[in-house]
């Protein structure tokens, strides 16, 4: 029978899948059911009608894949496209995504929800009274591209380009707004990661030129985990599945989470260490791996920068290794098992365990550190930092069952068209003098910045990012966004209502996962793969002969994606080509043309993704049409030591080695289908550009980080006014007990449940039945000293710029001294404004000067709409928001926002109500100063008058001019 | 035409289907959950499968076990046997199937299957549960939550190849069952599961109406999860995720339970006491009073029956697809035959023919008695509630329905003056009554599941309503002299009460 031949139901079962030469799925069962229908058959799959089961009704499909967009992870889904309908009917996974495997967590299906959320924005809105008032009136796409664009053709015009701002949190993608922002010339890139991962990145960018880590858990033998990254953490469904795979390989599991996650539950070692002592336990198993020296010597001296450690903190120029070793083993010994334990609370003896079976991992050591620990503490970058250092001297890095660099486990491939210029201006309310050190944006403190500088921002966009709720200081937030002497527009990008939105101009739908293009690739195992991102009901209708222009034509109302979006608004910036700019979007076939979504991921899918063109050609398809049909490509598997790989001879020209065995060379970079991206090393005095290292006597690649090792000792940090932080140390957190008052407890707000995901997911209504409040984690002995008598009494909580008032949740799951809270749930929307009724509370926002309060004037519950299950929902709480109540703690070196708080709990007051929020943003303003006072500026400390060290990663990366500090600048600012 | 169990066709044996859920591997992330809702599109407020999960021990040394709950695909399920027209069915390959074309919405499966896996779906109110996705199995597919699962916690397999993984693992690991006491042999196994969460009494229910992160709901008569008392494992133990549960049978059961103890008590006590020589046979009272009397009840009990259907117009199917071991098909075809027999019994009196109506009491006689404790054998089939358990049931129900009946005599008399014969009935059986109930008050109940029922009927939710009760009955014993109306009332009024705390206490247990 021809597989063409698609008229009739067939079996996915093995022998008959086999049989017709079509591809089997096998599942977790082993036998010979199938755990997908064969992809031979996706384009019109039959299957029987759950809901009139027994009944046999037949339902045709077609299934289309695409990227979840919940998470990070971007897991693959595939859509089952009613054929007779052409909606979605239901989301599962895609067999044939590398890094997911065809497996999902609870948000995948759930995608469903959000795409048929009856409360979604489907048209284009424009404020229609005073910002914040809540009046809004429907609006052409033309009318408010052309605003827009109008805007911004006029700032770049007046030079002015750092008053054009995107704001975006979950990027979803890979190089797409980068590259449009690089086209602009703007330096106005501004992410959430100061509120998420710098901490920890800052922490492995220092050790290895690069920023994330990529553990190879499926191949570990001792795995450390800091946080729950089984059910919740970064990559989790990807990671969940190779974490419980190492550990049925026998691999041991480390968790360190001071509250009791399921992580912790399958923990061989549960930790729950006092916040903030992290980097003590890490550096007391590091002190132990030295005295015992179960270090991998060979490694340490090939791979470590100790030589110029030596030199430049020891002034021993010539040390030989064993010197080195006497060194280390001196600075560490400080750090006992008692001094651990003494910190962290965790048993001396246990401390001893995680040691010794940490030494037995070989370089099959697998760690992971992304937020946790790293984001809520002064000094949380020690965390990552004092983690690698494990791996480290262990050799496990880069190792099979070791912890990859992020860079060598994903393939970002190079676009079409890539602009070749960088922003010439410096954008300082992104990137101040304060904080040359900051991995990423101070993006939480720009309420303060745009102040103290007298800042203003023309057009201000803001894209799956929500900072009213989920910044810390929202109030300031509100102050600023509703001040149009700050803000002068506001796009608020996104498919649903959020409390940011409320405060925009324009509110502009755009699609969830299945309605919408993106490119991801993303370090989950040690390989590399891309994902595509796509409108399902766009390819479905293609696939049916169909011309599909705009994705527009098939989301629903007229929800667009943003990639469309930003091409016809970079047309509408210089519509004539006058501003350079448009040449970057016109066709590549057709100069001079628009140039379109197809046409800029098929010369992608062609040119830059090795492998691909011919994998699509042995099926006949495009490289386009081949990820249109399949979602994924992997484009390599075990890469291994990149920086043990011998520089190859033909990049080796004029070649000289320095004194540090850094190899220089004149040898032109040669081509590669990656995006340009990375460390940027400074050519030598010559110009020539570094091209690996010597190390005894081999060229190799070595790493990307000035000294082309492993950076133990970092000159940057050194240099840049941090020399008793440039080796891996510990700093006591600002929660650490001797910070405290006695009557305060250290407050853990960030964790997530493994059910929701930050503001993204309250629209998804099987998310919300499971999980939907947040109430105050205490443990019974604290609670009775409070005099909390049950679980479910109200409680205070005070912070140093307000209260909010919550349930408690007394549970055996936390050290005691310690109280936590999800960061999820919360939401809101203020009274008389529009917006989603399921998982959003109604408020009064109530302002009198700086004083602000929030009070819940209507909860959850069930209503009338569209869809008969919302009179179903059968919870009223959706929880509280606390982050409005947290004052900014930007780290002083890492830039991270230190999420942790020291608060007061008591029992509420008479006149508390449940969800009641206070704050005084004059008094965050006092703290934000109390902060900066800690910092060490550029313009005090650089030590070779520029703004930031021009090595460090960096987004939208500017001219190489723009880094010089002004000589007008003050200083302190 | 290709095959759909074309495996089937390969094999020399039907394949007998068996799930394993490996909480060693389980993370507790809910995506069976969703995967679910959305394969089997199953609304909110009611789910096929969840996952329940306590917090045990204390810091530093606690854990958090997980129990993904749900249909235990049992090899003798209760569902079935007591579902009257075979919507819950046995499939040859061992999957309990349901078909809600012919579910009356009677929720006798609910009320028995002990591990609460199944609930009337509110778009279209018939009975449904986890059915192993058998729309995709007969597709060659894994269903829905295997195929989501991240970490491959959940498999499913068939039990006759011994080298399928499902059987490995039930052959050759520790695996354990929920409630094997019940008899009902799942075919749902859970390697490295916890007794905390397996045991439904296991966990202690927090406090405040709050789980980790969610409510714990107040919907229309819920059975609120977890132990109200202290844990009955041996390390703490809280329970900090459920979903709501609710017990299937509301007043209109209990009530249905009073009006029949009517029916059959007003045409069993004047033919006991016509037995005895007490009264007559031939009055006005046995002749077209009491079975008039008899007759309405049995309406009203049939009324308040169909009443209680999720699918009323369905009622005939009860009568005309019967499945023969349920028992309400059984009482069905009872109560049919008894109300044959007293529409005879009237229509011979109003015919003038009263002479006959002796003979036909006699052959009623049966008929009324089966009327009477047939619904001790229908709760007995709610397998699920150990309260209902009683092998004194049956002798329970027919005093009750001698103390209706003879109260019904007294009221009938009461106008033109009580005999001693009809007064003393009514005391003996009004005290026999008491003498039961407070038995069952005060004797220790052989399982958790029933001692914490007897809980609630007694010191618990249903205390009131158990006591008044009482109280009536003892009320009524020493108020026939003085007015036996009063007596007949307070007889009445304090039997439906007690049966309502009996039939609601029996519910009132969590069972997932």
């Amino acid at each position: 029978m021809s597989i063409d031949d698609l008229e009739r139901r067939v079996s996915a079962a093995k022998e008959d899948v086999e049989g017709r030469g079509e591809t089997f799925y096998p599942g977790a069962s082993r036998i010979h059911l199938a755990a997908f229908p064969p992809k031979e058959r996706w384009n019109d799959w039959v299957e029987l009608d759950s809901r009139s089961w027994p009944e046999r009704v037949e339902k045709r499909y077609m299934l289309v894949p695409t990227t979840c967009f919940n998470c990070e992870s971007a897991c693959g889904l595939l859509a089952y496209v009613d054929r007779d309908s052409l909606q979605v009917r239901k989301f599962e996974g895609n067999p044939e995504h590398p890094g997911s495997r065809g497996r999902n967590c609870a948000k995948g299906p759930a995608t469903l929800n959000q795409i048929t959320d009856p409360d979604r924005i489907l048209y284009p809105l424009k404020r229609a009274g005073a910002r914040g008032e809540g009046k809004w009136e429907r609006v052409s796409w033309d009318e408010a591209l052309d605003d827009i664009a109008g805007r911004i053709r006029s700032c770049l015009e007046e030079d002015r380009h750092d008053e054009v701002m995107y704001h975006v949190g979950r990027p979803g993608e890979d190089g797409f707004t980068t590259r449009m922002l690089a086209a602009w010339g703007v330096d106005g890139h501004n992410s959430h990661t100061n509120v998420c991962s710098s901490g920890a990145r800052a922490g492995y960018h220092w050790w290895m030129g690069m920023d994330r880590p990529s553990p190879d858990h499926a191949n570990a033998q001792v795995i450390v985990l800091v946080s729950s990254h089984l059910e919740t953490g970064h990559y989790f469904n990807p990671h969940a599945q190779r974490i419980i795979e190492g550990k049925k390989n026998g691999a041991k599991l480390i968790v360190l989470d001071t509250r009791l996650s399921n992580t912790s539950t399958h923990a061989d070692f549960w930790l729950s260490p006092y916040p903030g002592s992290e980097p003590a336990i890490f550096l007391a198993v590091a002190n132990w791996l030295i005295r015992e020296k179960k270090y991998d010597r060979s490694f340490v001296r090939r791979w470590w920068n100790w030589q110029e450690y030596m030199e430049e903190v020891h002034g021993e120029r010539d040390a030989s290794f064993e010197r080195f070793e006497d060194v280390l083993r001196e600075t560490y010994a400080q750090y006992t098992f008692d001094f651990a334990s003494s910190e962290s609370g965790v048993e001396e003896g246990t401390l001893r365990s995680v040691a010794e079976t940490i030494a037995t991992a070989g370089t099959r050591l697998a760690t992971h550190n992304w937020r946790s620990a790293g984001a809520g503490n002064l000094g949380g970058w020690q965390v990552a930092r004092t983690l690698t250092l494990l791996n480290a001297l262990l050799g496990a890095l880069a190792t099979e069952g070791g912890t990859f660099p992020n860079s060598w486990n994903k393939f970002s491939p190079r676009p079409p068209r890539l602009p070749h210029q960088h922003p010439r201006r410096w954008n300082s309310v992104l990137w101040p003098d304060a904080y040359p050190l900051g991995l990423m944006e101070m993006s939480f403190l720009m309420p303060h910045l745009m102040r103290e500088q007298d800042a203003y921002v023309d057009v201000y966009f803001t894209r799956v990012y929500n900072p009213v709720w989920t910044n810390p200081d929202g109030f300031s937030w509100i102050e600023m966004l509703t001040d149009e002497r700050r803000i002068g527009q506001h796009v608020a990008l996104t498919p649903t209502w959020n409390e940011s939105a409320y405060f925009a101009d324009y509110v502009l739908p755009m699609g969830h996962s299945s309605e919408r293009h993106d490119l991801t690739t993303y370090e989950q195992y040690d390989g590399q793969w891309i994902g595509f991102r796509q409108p399902v009901l766009r390819a479905a209708r293609q696939r049916l002969g169909e011309e599909v222009h705009d994705t527009r034509e098939v989301n629903p109302g007229e929800v667009w994606e943003e990639n469309e979006f930003w091409i016809e608004l970079t047309w509408r910036i210089d519509p004539d080509g006058s501003l350079g700019i448009r040449r970057f979007f016109e066709s590549v076939e057709r100069p001079g043309e628009k140039m379109t979504v197809d046409e800029y991921y098929g010369w992608i899918f062609e040119n830059s993704v090795p492998g691909l063109p011919e994998a699509a050609a042995a099926e006949g398809l495009t490289p386009l049409e081949y990820m249109r049909r399949y979602g994924a490509f992997e484009v390599a598997r075990k890469v291994g030591k990149v920086y043990e790989k011998p520089v190859d001879d033909t990049e080796l020209e004029d070649v000289r080695v320095d004194e540090a065995g850094r190899v220089y060379t004149r040898a032109p970079v040669p081509p590669s289908p990656r995006a340009p991206g990375g460390t940027k090393i400074e050519p030598d005095a010559e110009g020539r550009r570094r091209v690996g290292v010597r190390v005894d006597g081999e060229i190799v690649r070595g790493w990307p980080t000035p000294s082309g090792k492993l950076e133990f000792w970092s000159r940057t940090l050194h240099e840049w006014g941090w020399p008793e932080l440039a080796i891996p140390t510990y700093v006591r957190s600002h929660v650490h007990r001797q910070n405290l008052d006695a009557d305060q407890m250290p407050l853990i707000s960030t964790f997530r449940v493994p059910i929701q995901i930050h503001t993204r997911s309250a629209n998804a209504k099987w998310l919300d039945e499971i999980a939907h409040t947040n109430p105050l984690w205490i443990h019974p002995s604290d609670a009775e000293r409070l005099g909390i008598e049950a679980t479910g009494e109200l409680v205070r909580v005070e912070t140093e710029i307000g209260h909010y008032v919550l349930k408690a949740w007394i549970t055996e799951g936390i050290r005691p001294g310690v109280v936590a809270c999800s960061h999820h749930m919360g939401r809101w929307k203020p009274e008389g404004q529009e917006g989603q009724r399921l998982g959003m509370m109604t408020v009064a926002l109530d302002q009198d000067g700086s004083r602000w309060g929030l009070s819940r004037t209507k909860g959850g519950g069930p209503f009338p709409s569209e869809d008969p299950d919302t009179l179903r929902v059968w919870w009223t709480d959706v929880g509280v928001h606390q982050n409005l109540t947290f004052a900014v703690h930007p780290d002083p070196v890492s830039g991270m926002h230190c999420w942790h708080q020291a608060v007061r709990v008591r029992k509420a007051e008479p006149g508390d109500r449940y969800g009641d929020v206070a704050v005084d943003s004059e008094k965050s303003r006092e703290i934000y100063g109390k902060w900066l006072e800690m910092t060490r500026s550029a313009s005090r400390n650089s030590p070779d008058g520029t703004r930031r060290p021009y090595w460090m990663l960096r987004p939208v990366r500017p001219e190489r001019s723009a880094y010089d500090l002004p000589e007008t600048e003050e200083a302190g600012v | 035409m290709p095959t759909t169990t074309a495996h089937a066709a390969a094999t020399a044996t039907e394949p007998l289907w068996a799930k394993v859920v490996d909480h060693t591997r389980c993370i507790g992330c809910h995506a069976c959950t969703t995967a679910c809702k959305s394969e089997n599109e199953v609304p909110l407020s009611v789910t096929r499968t969840y996952v329940k999960s306590v917090d045990v021990g204390r810091f530093p040394q606690a854990r958090r076990s997980f129990q993904v709950t749900r249909c235990n695909q049992c090899e003798d399920p209760p569902c079935v046997a007591a579902c009257p027209t075979a919507a819950m069915h046995r499939r040859p390959d061992g999957i309990v199937d349901f078909d809600k074309s012919i579910c009356i919405g009677c929720k006798a499966c609910i009320a028995a299957c002990p591990y609460d896996a199944i609930f009337i779906n509110p778009e279209d109110g018939a009975a449904e549960k986890c059915n192993f996705c058998a729309h995709r199995l007969d597709v060659g597919l894994e269903p829905a939550c295997v195929v989501v699962c991240p970490t491959q916690a959940l498999m499913v397999g068939d039990m006759n190849d011994p080298l399928s993984r499902v059987s490995e693992i039930v052959h050759r690991d520790t695996v354990t069952v929920r409630r094997p006491e019940k008899e009902t042999r799942p075919k749902l196994f859970y390697k490295g599961a916890d007794q905390a969460t397996l045991d439904p009494l296991g966990a202690r229910r927090p406090d405040g109406g709050l789980f980790m992160w969610s409510e714990q709901g107040d919907v229309d008569h819920q059975v609120p999860a977890g132990h109200p008392g202290p844990w009955n494992s041996s390390a703490a133990a809280v329970l900090s995720y459920d979903v709501p549960h609710r017990a299937p049978w509301d007043w209109r059961v209990s009530a249905y339970t009073f009006t029949k103890s009517v029916a059959a008590g007003a045409y069993l006590a004047p033919l006991l006491l016509g037995a005895l020589g007490v009264l007559p046979l031939t009055n006005r009272l046995w002749a077209l009073q009491a079975p008039i009397v008899a007759m309405i009840g049995l309406l009203l009990t049939g009324a308040l029956l169909v009443w209680d259907l999720e699918h009323p117009q369905r009622f005939w199917m009860v009568l005309l697809k019967p499945q023969w071991r349920s028992w309400l098909v059984r009482g069905g075809f009872v109560i049919t035959a008894y109300g044959a027999l007293l529409a005879a019994h009237v229509g011979a009196s109003l015919a003038g023919r009263a002479d006959l109506t002796p003979t036909l009491g006699w052959l009623g006689a049966p008929l009324a008695i089966l009327t009477a404790v047939y619904t001790a054998f229908l709760f007995a089939q709610a397998r699920a509630r150990d309260l209902w358990q009683s092998p004194l049931l049956p002798a329970h129900l027919l005093v009750q329905a001698l103390v209706a009946g003879s109260a019904v005599l007294l009221l009938l008399e009461s106008g033109t003056g009580v005999s001693d014969g009809v007064a003393a009935c009514f005391r003996w059986t009004v005290a026999a009554h008491l003498v039961l109930v407070l038995s069952e008050a005060s004797m220790r109940h052989p399982t958790a599941h029933a001692s914490l029922a007897a809980r609630e009927m007694i010191r618990g939710r249903h205390a009131h309503v158990f006591w008044i009760g009482a109280a009536l009955a003892a009320l009524a014993v020493v108020a026939v002299p003085w007015s036996p109306a009063v007596a007949a009332g307070a007889a009445l009024v304090g039997l439906f009460l007690y049966e309502h705390a009996f039939v609601q206490a029996g519910q009132a247990v969590p069972l997932a």
